[in-house]
């Protein structure tokens, strides 16, 4: 009853087009008002959560992973990343588009954000593929398809806020999206050089082997980035946060120092649209997380794993069950919402069924990149209909078919559980 | 006059979020370089003596801090995402109702919230509460509650009279195109 009520005083401020953390923070209070009787000690819990919902250390790996993304992209690294993926792949039928995959591929390494990387990839090499003469709904699909690759593979802020809600090590989390990540820029690229034998779709001219070495050695600063990350969490020099605050450091001096992108004066610019950016962010965490304190003050979590552990469920119906859920929330929320007032609710559960929280963990990741391509709220749309000037209704119907490809991954990454848990089970 | 106090109000906003972000990062830059000084020994002689046992919980209150005027900030420039569906499905007479209510929902929300904040930092400075690490006062540190949120209830009023006098809304825009790479 409750939750009925709930949602629907959440679905129906929602519609108005009200800022999504506003409708949740709204959402509690309208209820409160209504039903606790608005009591003072509600009150002051409230204002209490606002503060405490965001104390915590690990939460503030997500601005830093903004700042860091936001000097690579203004910095001049995308250039040099996408220069190097061109000589790698770019002779191949379709090299263009290949090498658009591969060089969000590079990005995502770096960075943790899925609009981050359409921006810095999308922004050059969106108008280069029109021009190259590829339809410009294709080159709009395959950009901002593989753009999402952004928060599966390591470093990832949606990652990060999973790992915050349910007490998981985000550290091995972004191990296990290694795989996962790699599996899936090779099942795009593969659509993509399908497509582009089917349609002719132009070829560059092929890259001496000095002219990869030389777009390596350039290209080598950025990349860099993947190695203090990655080899810092897991050879313990640091925690993720710490990690992310190094990275911002490091994408400033090659921003600045190494790939003079950026002058001293455009720095102020950088940090001011990062924090815009994440102060964005950590406001939809703060509504959602004084949201989840609604939802467990009214027990509903009990509840609802009670319900599911009576259905008798076995696992992988609880896994299309659990799809299912984040397809439809993905249509109404953006991805730190969704993970912070899902994941606690289903964790629990799927520990009683013998699911991985890990796997788990991927297996919404997999599920939020499917909302950022997917209307009305993807996020990535959002970015792309911008870069490209195309209406967002157009950008959606180019990424139509993008969409069944990665709802056919998301089965296999459902299903085939060693994809995400083979990489973390052998190193942890 | 109002426009010489809105110009300083934009100005210390956005000095002040841009502010809070590069303190953070240096702060905890800092305190990883300082462990990990602790691996050469001659350098050690030097940095031993300093502490970093704060930075971790003033690298939180500045981006708190920076989350709630930040906030704010971001209603000014359109960054606060919504569902757009019926919004853009309907008239635009019926749109323009539902922009009207969406705005005055954000005041209305930023407006208690900000009511609620104040009476959080009244009770908490009776408690003469001091922050963990730095000893700081609690109160002063939860006063981003109340001032963030009326900023940002501020900040929703005035795009509020904007769109109705103008019709016009603030638009996020992104970086633009570059030159061929191929």
């Amino acid at each position: 009853m409750n939750v009925a009520l709930i949602l629907v005083i959440l679905l129906a401020l929602l519609l108005t087009g009200t800022p999504i953390s506003i409708a949740l923070g709204m959402t509690v209070l309208t209820f409160l008002a209504l039903f606790s009787s608005f009591s003072i000690e509600t009150v002051d819990i409230v204002s209490q959560r606002l503060f405490t919902g965001l104390e915590s250390f690990a939460i503030m790996a997500v601005p830093f992973f903004v700042l860091s993304g936001t000097f690579l992209t203004e910095g001049g690294i995308a250039r040099r990343i996408i220069r190097f993926a061109l000589a790698l792949v770019g002779w191949m039928r379709g090299g263009l588009a290949i090498a658009a995959i591969l060089a969000c591929t590079f990005f995502a390494t770096i960075s943790g954000s899925s609009p981050a990387t359409v921006v810095a990839i999308g922004s050059i090499m969106l108008p280069a593929m029109i021009r190259h003469g590829y339809p410009k709904r294709f080159a709009v699909g395959v950009i901002t398809t593989s753009g999402s690759l952004g928060i599966l593979i390591p470093p990832s802020i949606v990652m990060i806020i999973y790992a915050v809600s349910t007490s998981e090590s985000a550290g091995k989390l972004f191990i296990a999206g290694i795989v996962p990540g790699i599996l899936l820029a090779g099942v795009l690229m593969l659509v993509t050089y399908v497509t582009a034998r089917r349609k002719n779709f132009p070829t560059l001219p092929r890259a001496s082997g000095r002219e990869i070495w030389v777009s390596f050695k350039e290209a080598f600063w950025g990349l860099m980035l993947v190695v203090i990350v990655m080899g810092g969490i897991y050879g313990g020099v640091f925690t993720p946060t710490e990690a992310a605050a190094v990275s911002a450091v490091y994408a400033f001096i090659a921003a600045v120092f190494i790939y003079r992108g950026l002058t001293w004066r455009q720095v102020p610019k950088v940090l001011l649209s990062a924090a815009n950016t994440s102060a964005m962010l950590l406001y939809i965490i703060t509504n959602a997380i004084l949201f989840s304190f609604l939802l467990t003050s009214e027990q509903i979590p009990q509840a609802l794993s009670q319900w599911v552990i009576g259905q008798q469920l076995s696992p992988w119906m609880f896994l299309i069950a659990v799809n299912v859920a984040l397809l439809v929330a993905g249509q109404f929320m953006e991805p730190s919402s969704i993970i912070l007032i899902l994941a606690p609710l289903l964790v629990p559960i799927a520990k009683n069924l013998g699911i991985d929280p890990i796997h788990l963990g991927v297996i919404m990741t997999v599920n939020m990149e499917i909302g950022m391509i997917h209307p009305p709220v993807g996020l990535n749309l959002f970015v792309a209909s911008h870069i490209a000037k195309m209406g967002l209704t157009e950008v959606s119907i180019a990424c139509l078919p993008w969409v069944f490809v990665l709802l056919a991954y998301l089965i296999l990454i459902t299903y085939v559980p060693a994809v995400s848990l083979w990489l973390p089970n052998l190193l942890y | 006059m109002i426009r010489r106090v809105n110009d300083v109000l934009d100005h210390l906003e956005e000095w002040l979020i841009a502010g809070f972000m590069a303190a953070a990062t240096l702060v905890i830059f800092a305190a990883v370089l300082h462990r990990q000084s602790a691996a050469l020994p001659w350098l050690w002689n030097y940095t031993s003596a300093l502490n970093f046992s704060w930075a971790q919980e003033l690298c939180i209150y500045l981006f708190i801090w920076m989350a709630k005027f930040g906030a704010a900030y971001g209603v000014r420039t359109g960054i606060h995402i919504g569902v757009d569906v019926l919004v853009n499905a309907v008239r635009p007479a019926m749109r323009r109702v539902l922009v009207v209510i969406a705005l005055s929902l954000g005041a209305f929300f930023t407006g208690t919230i900000a009511v609620m904040g104040v009476r959080w930092v009244a009770f908490i400075h009776g408690t003469g509460q001091t922050s963990p690490d730095l000893e700081w006062p609690m109160w002063i540190i939860y006063l981003c509650i109340p001032l963030g949120s009326s900023l940002m209830c501020y900040r929703f009023l005035q795009v509020l009279t904007r769109f109705v006098r103008s019709g016009q809304l603030p638009e996020h825009t992104l970086g633009s195109a570059e030159e061929d790479p191929a």
